[in-house]
């Protein structure tokens, strides 16, 4: 596996502020990071921070206040193929079937029908769904529906990958297989990729490094680099991941005891 | 469920009853109003030029067939409501698809549009006589202008409410804005589209009969108009059923096309 050199994300004084009721609302405050190409960080903060503000800057769906984000040294100014989004709410096209919603990001390749068609299959076989090809969305699991989408953007080839809480809708036992399935695909793929989640725990199953956002409006405050291998169990990884879990639900829940999982 | 149906054919049983039951209960109230109207009919209270026994309308319905007449207005109406029809939703989907999609032209169109959605179809009908004469052009011009506006009003509303998830997801898919519009955007719109056509049926009909109903010299609403002039209640009662039938029918076409092409829709 060489390094990729590409997918470099320049966070650079970056402020997002929206029209509210009495003037504008800074949703992030100044932010200054770098993501370093194929790296997989995990963001978390308390709900409203500008966790899916910042991801939406990156992706190019809202416009900076100030500063700007920069992918391999160019400014986003627009969504791109070469910063693929994975949403909660799926965002797939119930008009469509599996296949045909993976073959919508390839069309932009101009390939032959057969050769779109088998780079649609071969990208659903990578997530176990080649079965379930001609099947709708509403047909679809919501763990099978996630794995359609992660087929789809993977398939275009994006050098970024935002996932804004992407299991956050599923089931305890699907999340931990979509976990296999992810970092599975994420190392042959080796896109950048900042995942937003409020589970402390995937946090630290999935990611590199670990962002923590202050409450609103949110800036980065902490990061945690992990080096642990993966797969990862954080009842035998020995106390430090553990010690880390009970350092971050601390700065997420200041006054608690932090006991109880945080929502 | 631990038992199966097999395991209890009286729940079966009772399961078919009422599949049986709701497929025919449109029968029992047709059923139900046409015993009580029979009864009336029957006691001679009312008088029966005002208000004609089924059996008269019956009777009305086959003599009109028979002359010949109510074939030759049925193919009437049907070919101005079709006509008008398929212009007025023509317009009003290409029109719905450019004020929900370009500034400008919503800019210039919209609240002009907007002004006309009031005024009803039957307001027009000295206008599109002027116009048009009392041929087929006015009742083409009635019914496509009430239809085009309900299907213009929809479409466009379509469009507005196209979640701004399916163009995130496929801007960042990298497709075109051609692409987007005619995979994302118009099947996105679709079911509101199709619900601005139903509306636009069920108004060409309403529409047609308000234009037949005064300067006309063929069609069922020119034919309850005559029915007026020789006091033929049980004629009138006859063309009323009948646009009733209609509009149910095509409604229900309508609805299960509608419900094939928009086959995501639950619902
Ligand atoms: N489109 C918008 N318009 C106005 N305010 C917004 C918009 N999007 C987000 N915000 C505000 O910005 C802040 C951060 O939101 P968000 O990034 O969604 O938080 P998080 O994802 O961390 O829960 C919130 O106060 C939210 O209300
Ligand atoms: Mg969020």
């Amino acid at each position: 596996m060489t390094e990729p050199q590409t997918g470099r994300v320049e966070i650079d004084d970056l402020v997002i502020r929206f029209k509210g009721k009495q003037g504008p609302v800074t949703a992030l405050e100044r932010t200054r990071h770098v993501l370093e190409p194929g790296t997989f960080t995990a963001l978390i903060g308390p709900s409203g921070c500008g966790k899916s503000t910042l991801m939406n800057a990156i992706a190019g769906f809202v416009t900076p206040a100030e500063g700007q984000v920069r992918l391999d040294g160019q400014t986003i100014t627009g969504p791109s193929s070469d910063v693929g989004v994975i949403f909660q709410q799926y965002a797939l096209f119930p008009w469509f079937t599996a296949l045909s919603n993976v073959r919508y990001g390839l069309k932009q390749f101009g390939l032959s029908k057969r050769e779109e068609i088998d780079r649609a299959r071969a990208a659903l076989a990578e997530v176990g769904l080649e079965a379930h090809a001609d099947k709708y969305p509403q047909q679809l699991s919501g763990g099978m529906k996630q794995r359609v989408a992660i087929a789809r953007t993977f398939a275009v080839g994006p050098k970024v990958l935002l996932m804004d809480e992407p299991f956050g809708a599923l089931d305890a036992q699907t999340r931990l297989i979509m976990h296999d399935l992810l970092l599975d695909i994420w190392r042959k793929h080796r896109a950048t990729v900042l995942f937003v989640t409020h589970d402390v725990d995937e946090a630290l199953l999935l990611a590199d490094h670990v962002q923590v956002m202050s409450h609103a409006p949110g800036r980065l405050i902490r990061h945690y680099p992990l080096t642990q291998p993966r797969p990862r169990a954080l009842s035998r990884s020995g106390n430090e991941l553990l010690e880390i879990r009970e350092e971050i639900l601390g700065l997420l829940h200041p006054k608690s005891t932090h006991a109880d999982p945080l929502i | 469920m631990a038992v199966s149906d097999r395991a209890r054919p009286t729940a079966r049983f009772a399961q078919m009853l009422s599949a049986g039951a709701a497929a025919g209960l449109p029968l029992v109230s047709f059923a139900f109003i046409l015993g009580i109207w029979s009864a009336v009919g029957l006691s001679g209270v009312v008088n029966e030029a005002i208000f004609p026994a089924p059996w008269s309308v019956w009777s009305a319905t086959v003599e009109m067939w028979q002359n010949g007449t109510l074939q030759k207005d049925l193919a009437k109406s049907l070919g101005r409501a079709g006509t008008g029809f398929a212009i007025g939703a023509t317009l009003g989907v290409v029109l719905g698809l450019l004020t929900g999609r370009v500034a400008l032209v919503r800019t210039l169109l919209n609240p002009f549009l907007n002004l006309l959605r009031p005024i009803p179809a039957i307001a027009l009908v000295p206008v599109a006589i002027v116009w048009f004469g009392i041929g087929e052009g006015s009742k083409y011009f009635v019914v496509s202008y009430t239809v085009f506006l309900t299907v213009w009003f929809n479409t466009h509303h379509g469009m507005e409410y196209v979640p701004d998830i399916y163009m995130r997801a496929s801007r960042s898919l990298g497709a075109s804005r051609l692409r987007e519009f005619v995979t994302v955007v118009l099947p996105a719109a679709a079911p509101h589209i199709f619900a601005g056509i139903r509306l636009g049926v069920a108004l060409a009909f309403l529409s047609l009969v308000a234009a037949e109903l005064s300067g006309a010299s063929s069609g069922i609403g020119f034919r309850l108009q005559e029915a007026r002039q020789y006091v033929r209640t049980d004629r009138m009662f006859s063309l009323l059923i009948i646009l009733g039938i209609l509009g149910a029918v095509t409604d229900l076409i309508v609805h299960r096309i509608g419900k094939k092409l928009v086959h995501w829709e639950q619902g």
